[in-house]
C-alpha cells in the first residue's frame, strides 16, 4: 500500500499545501492546532475538496484536478478510508455492536465481524451499551473498531489520544501499532503531543501553517529539525544563536556571546552567524566534588539558578549563564539529589557536546526571538 | 349520526399528510443541509400559509388548480370542487409545520455523523435514512402530528378550492360551520366534541414524543 498526496487549498488566514509519500507505517502530522492537520485528513477521506493536486493509492486517483490525467475525486464511500474522528463521532442512537456493525450492514456474518473487533479491542462486554453509558477511553477503542470494520486500506486518525489518561494511552497506542503491522495498513495520526508521536509513529511529518516543514523518522527530526520552523513546531527550548569560529573534520567551534562552545562536525561555514540549540535533557549539572566524564569535558559553563518547577516527573531548571543568557536544564527529578538547587545557588553545567545542533538559517529573525524567549 | 363528514376527514387527511411527510422531508433537509442561493426565499415561501389568512391561500389555490391555472390548461385536470383539491388545500396549510419541526431537527444532528457515515460506506440516501432521520427523528415525528392535525381541522382554503358540497367535498370543519348555521347544535355539538377530542390525543402525542428519552 502507497499513498501519495499532493494537494493544494486556500484556507484562511493561509495556503494549504501538502506533500506526503506514505507506506504501510504509521505516519504522525505533526503541528500546533489550526496548521491544516485536520484539513489534511478530510481531503485524505473526501469529506472535503482540496482545490487542486492528486491524491493517489497504489497509484489509482482518489482525487485529481488541475494535474496531467482525467480529472478524478470520487465520494468518501468509495475510498476504502477509515477515520476515526476527533470527537470519535459515534452514533447515539446505535449500541456500541451496532455502530461497529454499521459499515457492514446486510452483509451476512456482520454482527459476528463486529463482535470479533468488539473482542480485538477487548471491550465485547460493551456491545449492547450506548455511546452515552461509555467513557471516552472506551468510546475510542469502538470508534477505532468502526472504522477498521470497513476493511479500510487508509486508517486516518484526529488526535486519537487527546482524551485519554496515561495507562489507557500507552495500552491504545500498542493496539494501534498491532493493527497496523498486522493489516499493512497505511496510518496517518494527526498529534499536537510530541510523546504521543513518539510512542506510535514511524516517520513524522511537521506541519506549520500548512505547510509540510519537514517528513522523517521521529527522533530524527526531533533531534535535528530541518530549520528553525520545524524546531518551533516541535517545541524547542535553547535556541540561540552564535558565531561560527571554524568548522573541521572534528567539529565545530562557536562564538557565543563570548563562551565558546565545541559542537560536534556538522555543516558551517567560519565567520557566519548561525541558529542553533541544544535540547534541555542535553544540558548536564555538574558536580564539584568528582570527576568528569569525557562526554562532559566540553563546554562546561558557570550558571545561577533563577527557577524551578517540576512536571511529569521532571525538573525543568532555569538558569542564567555567565554571558546574560538564560538556559533551561531538565532532568528526572530523582537525579542530582546532593546538589542544592534553590534559585540563587551557583551551579556548574556542561552542554554536552553531542547535543549542540545548527539549524539553517532562520527565514526571519522574528520567528527566532519567539522560539529563544520559549 | 352521519359518519360520511368524519369519514371524508379522515380520507383527506391521510392523504394530504402522505405528501406533508414526503415533501416536508425533502425540503426539511434542503432547508437545513443545503447551501444554494435563493434558500432563504423558499423558505419564505414554503412558511408563508403560516402567515397568510387561509382565505388567501384558498384564493391562490383556485387560480392555481381552477380553470385558467395550468393544471386545468395543459393537464385538463381540473381539481377545484372534489376532494382533491380539499387535499391540496390541507397539504399546503399543514406543510410549513412539518417543515418548521423536521428542518429544527435536522440541523441538530451533528454533521460530523454523517461524515462518518460517509466514510464508513453510506450514500447520501443512506446516510439519511440510517442517520439523520433516526436521530431527527422526534422533531420529524412531532412535525408530523402537527402537519396532520393542521390538515384535519382546515377551514378556509379548503372552503374557498373545494367549495362544501354534503357527501363530496364537506369535511368536519365545514359541516359544523354548516350545522351552525342551520341551528342544528346537536349535530355541531357532536363533531365539535369528536374534533377537540382529536386535537387533544394529536397535542398529547407530540407532548410525549418531546419528552421521550
Amino acid at each position: 500500500m502507497r499513498l501519495y498526496v499532493d494537494i493544494e487549498k486556500r484556507l484562511d488566514p493561509f495556503r494549504l499545501q501538502v506533500k506526503l509519500d506514505v507506506g504501510s507505517e504509521i505516519l504522525v502530522l505533526f503541528g500546533p492546532s489550526g496548521a491544516g492537520k485536520t484539513m489534511t485528513l478530510q481531503s485524505i477521506a473526501g469529506l472535503v475538496a482540496p482545490d487542486a493536486g492528486e491524491i493517489l493509492l497504489d497509484g489509482r486517483a482518489l482525487y485529481r484536478r488541475h494535474r496531467p490525467g482525467s480529472a478524478a475525486n470520487l465520494p468518501a464511500r468509495k475510498r476504502r478510508v477509515g477515520y476515526v474522528f476527533q470527537d470519535y463521532a459515534l452514533f447515539p442512537h446505535l449500541s456500541a455492536l451496532e455502530n461497529v456493525a454499521y459499515p457492514l450492514w446486510r452483509k451476512p456474518g456482520a454482527d459476528e465481524r463486529a463482535l470479533a473487533l468488539l473482542r480485538r479491542m477487548r471491550i465485547e462486554h460493551l456491545a449492547d451499551r450506548c455511546p452515552r453509558e461509555m467513557s471516552g477511553g472506551q468510546q475510542q477503542r469502538i470508534a477505532i473498531a468502526r472504522a477498521l470494520a470497513s476493511e479500510p486500506d487508509i486508517l486516518l486518525l484526529d488526535e486519537p489520544f487527546a482524551a485519554l489518561d496515561a495507562a489507557l494511552r500507552e495500552r491504545l497506542q500498542r493496539a494501534l501499532r498491532d493493527v497496523q503491522r498486522e493489516l499493512g495498513l497505511v496510518v496517518l495520526c494527526v498529534t499536537h503531543n510530541l510523546e504521543d508521536a513518539f510512542a506510535i509513529g514511524d516517520r513524522l511529518a511537521v506541519v506549520h501553517e500548512g505547510q509540510v516543514t519537514q517528513v522523517g523518522k521521529v527522533d530524527e527530526v526531533f533531534r535535528r529539525p530541518a530549520d528553525i520552523r520545524a524546531a518551533e513546531s516541535v517545541g524547542l527550548r535553547n535556541a540561540f544563536r552564535a558565531r561560527v569560529q571554524r568548522a573541521t573534520a572534528d567539529g565545530v567551534g562557536l562564538d557565543w556571546d563570548g563562551l565558546t562552545l565545541e559542537a560536534p562536525p556538522q555543516h558551517a561555514v567560519p565567520g557566519e552567524d548561525v541558529a542553533m540549540y541544544i535540547r534541555p535533557e542535553d544540558i548536564k549539572l555538574l558536580y564539584g566534588d568528582r570527576a568528569i566524564g569525557e562526554s562532559l569535558r566540553h563546554n562546561q559553563v558557570e550558571a545561577v539558578v533563577t527557577g524551578r518547577h517540576v512536571v511529569a516527573g521532571f525538573t525543568s531548571l532555569f538558569v542564567k549563564i555567565s554571558n546574560g543568557h538564560e538556559l533551561e536544564v531538565r532532568f528526572p527529578v530523582y537525579t542530582y539529589g546532593g546538589l542544592a538547587l534553590e534559585v540563587g545557588t551557583r551551579v556548574r553545567l556542561s552542554l554536552r557536546r553531542e547535543g549542540l545542533v545548527l539549524l539553517p538559517p532562520p527565514p526571519s529573525l522574528d520567528t527566532f526571538a519567539r522560539v529563544s524567549i520559549e | 349520526m352521519d359518519w360520511s363528514p368524519f369519514l371524508l376527514s379522515l380520507r383527506v387527511t391521510a392523504v394530504a399528510t402522505g405528501f406533508i411527510v414526503v415533501v416536508g422531508l425533502a425540503l426539511a433537509l434542503l432547508l437545513a443541509r443545503g447551501r444554494f442561493p435563493g434558500r432563504s426565499l423558499l423558505e419564505a415561501v414554503v412558511m408563508l400559509p403560516l402567515v397568510l389568512p387561509p382565505t388567501v391561500v384558498g384564493y391562490y389555490l383556485l387560480r392555481v388548480l381552477g380553470s385558467g391555472g395550468p393544471f386545468a390548461d395543459q393537464l385538463s385536470l381540473n381539481m377545484v370542487f372534489t376532494w382533491a383539491a380539499a387535499v391540496v388545500a390541507s397539504f399546503v396549510m399543514g406543510l410549513p409545520l412539518m417543515v418548521q419541526s423536521s428542518r429544527a431537527a435536522i440541523s441538530n444532528v451533528d454533521p460530523t455523523l454523517e461524515s462518518a457515515a460517509r466514510t464508513l460506506g453510506s450514500s447520501e440516501l443512506g446516510v439519511f435514512f440510517r442517520v439523520t432521520l433516526p436521530l431527527a427523528r422526534r422533531g420529524v415525528l412531532a412535525g408530523v402530528v402537527l402537519g396532520a392535525a393542521r390538515a384535519f381541522g382546515e377551514f378556509g382554503a379548503t372552503l374557498m378550492v373545494a367549495g362544501n358540497i354534503p357527501g363530496r367535498t364537506q369535511t368536519l370543519p365545514l359541516i359544523i360551520y354548516d350545522a351552525v348555521q342551520r341551528r342544528d347544535y346537536a349535530q355541531a355539538n357532536r363533531f365539535v366534541l369528536l374534533m377537540t377530542a382529536l386535537s387533544l390525543i394529536s397535542l398529547w402525542g407530540v407532548r410525549r414524543l418531546a419528552s421521550s428519552r
